[in-house]
């Protein structure tokens, strides 16, 4: 009896532990809003949840949300995940237990929208951007940002060699462009430019310009599907490729490209140890932890074209919120992520969480934004004078991954270029079109 | 009391093994159908539909290049880094039991790297071999040192390959530790005075009578090494050219960056299957040739 006493309690003992470990795990879960309230003194008690995508404003939306919940009543949790966006909405979908409002890129608002996300067309803000995404005639996505792609410049490091103010509108074309990079390297500079040999980088930024600047965007990208587009012949690919040779000469780790770390190249950017680099304003958050030159900026990829491409940056709007509409979510809550929508574009408050804190390029007509960093000032600049090229949001998931692979490839000197286009062909011709 | 009913089996297994079993049930055997399941469907990972497609995530599996390029080379490196990191680890067994001064320490200091995880430890030999290695190659112009081994498809395996090694080695040397000092002293004394030379020694004796210990440390050395991902993911990141992805990690890339969970649940399931016949092979074969004293 002794015994079977002794294997009940430890079972027992067991069964509670395990009770305890569920019952710990559940209320992590909704600790935090639970303490959120009691922090905010009653107000009507809505809480929201925020899914932010951009991990370098993690802090500033955490410190924001605290801010707001005391202001208004609405408690407002943020969380962040350095999974893959879809990956990680995919666990909260299946858990059903989604944010209320979720920060995604473009293509993701298209996939989910269908099925999770609530109409906002009626929304106040909407009439201030031309950045919104719709689908199906409604608009879900509310742009947080404009980001753009183009090649950073710094503009001291070419003046101390030149002697010269940089302006980057007299080297719009490749034969001006090399024409510079030679009297850099006659000056001293022994390789100019730095390539960021990330797969996102070469093929989910740089390529897809290659795309974007056609005359007929879609047409082209069908015509890829269809095996049918010419690349080897493309005016277009054969500029954007001509310019990545001369990036590839002058790279500073030509001997060794694939090898290059983007903290480095962003370092030696900043530092003005080169002079140009292809990337976007995102770049900023990496070069500010540098000791970055004054007079930085961002100019449009240099080529040999009368099609005006070279005058216009690649990019437009980043980071869509959208608001789920599943039962899960209430419709206070809906209502309180609306107002929240809201607040960030009508209220200065808001607006200056944006510009200031964030230091991102408003993508609505009524903000202002001073104070924003070089790289962002440029995009808002090229933004303001409409000279931004659509991004295109319907690539397939593993385009970036694959022809990445191809690009890395070609800078490493593995394949030629005839070899690069027959392996992009082929990548199209074998990929089931996204649907859109 | 009468034990030999069927309610008194129950109440005794319940007692037991209930918990644990509805535990074991929940977080193995449910997800594994379920999953089985999910592979018969065109699920995207986030959609409210989970549409039935029958056998076609298994026919693009099969048509899926890239993921039998990674199969293949998960077993070219796991076939290295098994026999490198057996015997590294029994070397260092052998020389830590010989009776070397200090050799708890040696023991301790070999071990180490085991307590590191993967992804911290990659990231720590990245910067030896993008930085260190170049860094050192430049000065004492050594050729092959003076360019990142990262950057090439073959270096980029063999980079691989000697983390692994450097990661397990210690931790299938205390195995190892374990299987020589479990030899009896009796045994090796009594081969000592039929004239037997130290590696006549090891051969015939020590070697046989330790059996359970490779059997042991070929077991896990091959399912971590099929398994592998923190390291990839954080040393090579499948780079350079996709070139160093590993099945485990094409898997991850198929069923959440590109969004196709069906296939992707398709592929892991074949790569579970690998695993378990190359696992269950092998201890079978093991135990064959274990023997007792």
């Amino acid at each position: 009896m002794k015994k079977k006493f002794l294997a009940m309690a430890l079972a027992a003992v067991m069964a509670v532990s395990l009770a305890a470990c569920g019952g710990g795990s559940g209320d992590g879960g909704d600790g935090g809003s639970g303490d959120g309230k009691g922090g905010s003194g009653g107000g009507d008690g809505v809480s929201i949840t925020i899914f932010n995508s951009k991990s370098e404003v993690q802090d500033q939306f955490e410190a924001m949300a605290e801010e707001y919940s005391e202001k208004t009543g609405v408690n407002v949790e943020v969380y962040y995940s350095s999974d893959t966006v879809a990956a990680h909405l995919a666990t909260r979908y299946s858990a059903n237990d989604p944010y209320t409002l979720s920060m995604v890129d473009a293509k993701d608002v298209y996939s989910l929208a269908g099925e999770h996300a609530a109409d906002l067309s009626d929304q106040e803000w909407v009439k201030n951007t031309d950045y919104a995404i719709s689908v199906d005639g409604k608009v879900v996505g509310f742009p947080m940002c404009i980001e753009a792609r183009g090649v950073i410049y710094n503009a001291d490091a070419i003046k101390n060699i030149t002697g010269k103010d940089f302006n980057p509108a007299d080297y719009a074309t490749l034969d001006a462009f090399n024409g510079l990079l030679e009297e850099l390297v006659a000056g001293g500079m022994e390789a100019p430019t730095g390539i960021m040999k990330e797969d996102w980088s070469l093929a989910g930024h740089y390529l897809t310009e290659s795309y974007e600047e056609q005359a007929d965007v879609e047409g082209f990208i069908q015509k890829l599907y269809g095996g049918t587009a010419d690349l080897a012949n493309d005016a277009k690919w054969n500029a954007k490729m001509d310019t990545f040779d001369t990036l590839m000469k002058y790279n500073y780790a030509a001997s060794s490209p694939v090898a290059a770390e983007r903290e480095v190249s962003e370092q030696k950017i900043a530092e003005g140890e080169i002079a140009f680099m292809f990337g976007g304003n995102w770049d900023w958050s990496m070069i500010n932890a540098y000791e970055y030159s004054e007079n930085m900026g961002m100019m449009p990829v240099p080529q040999n074209t009368s099609d005006g491409a070279n005058e216009k940056l690649v990019g437009g709007g980043s980071k869509y919120f959208f608001i789920d509409s599943s039962d899960n979510t209430s419709e206070e809550q809906r209502q309180a992520a609306k107002d929240f929508l809201n607040w960030l574009v009508m209220d200065p408050e808001g607006n200056a969480f944006m510009t200031e804190k964030c230091n991102l390029v408003p993508a609505y007509s009524n903000i202002d934004a001073a104070a924003l960093d070089p790289l962002s000032a440029s995009v808002k600049k090229y933004a303001d004078e409409g000279k931004l090229i659509p991004n295109y949001d319907y690539l397939p998931d593993d385009h970036y991954s694959i022809c990445g692979a191809a690009f890395q490839e070609y800078l490493a000197g593995q394949t030629d270029r005839a070899g690069f286009a027959e392996k992009l062909e082929s990548y199209w011709s074998s990929t089931t079109p996204v649907e859109h | 009391m009468n034990t030999n009913t069927m309610s008194y089996k129950c109440k005794q297994f319940l007692m037991f093994a209930g918990v644990t079993t509805v535990v074991f049930a929940a977080v193995v055997i449910i997800p594994f159908f379920y999953g089985l399941y999910l592979t018969f469907t065109s699920w995207d990972g986030v959609s409210t539909q989970k549409p039935f497609v029958g056998l076609s995530n298994y026919i693009s599996t099969f048509s899926d290049g890239a993921y039998w390029q990674a199969l293949g080379r998960t077993f070219i490196y796991a076939i290295i880094a098994v026999i490198l990191v057996n015997v590294v680890a029994f070397v260092l067994a052998y020389l830590v039991t010989s009776g070397v001064k200090g050799q708890n320490f040696f023991r301790a200091g070999f071990f180490i790297p085991n307590l590191i995880g993967g992804i911290v430890l990659g990231y720590v030999w990245k910067f030896v071999f993008n930085r260190a290695f170049v860094a050192l190659g430049d000065s004492l112009s050594i050729g092959f040192l003076s360019t990142s081994w990262l950057a090439t498809t073959n270096g980029a395996m063999l980079c691989l390959i000697i983390v692994s090694v450097w990661q397990y080695a210690g931790y299938m040397m205390l195995i190892y530790v374990a299987g020589f000092m479990s030899v009896s002293a009796d045994v090796l004394e009594a081969a000592q005075i039929d004239g037997c030379t130290g590696l006549q020694t090891m051969v015939h004796i020590s070697v046989p009578l330790m059996a359970s210990s490779f059997v042991q440390c070929l077991f896990l050395t091959i399912t971590r090494c099929f398994m592998v991902y923190d390291v990839n993911l954080s040393l090579t990141k499948g780079e350079p050219f996709n070139s160093s992805v590993m099945a485990a990690m094409h898997v991850y890339n198929q069923a959440f960056t590109y969004k196709n969970y069906g296939t992707g649940q398709a592929e892991a399931l074949i790569l579970f299957i690998v695993c378990a016949v190359v696992g269950v092979l092998q201890v079978y074969i093991g135990k064959k040739a274990e023997v007792s004293a």
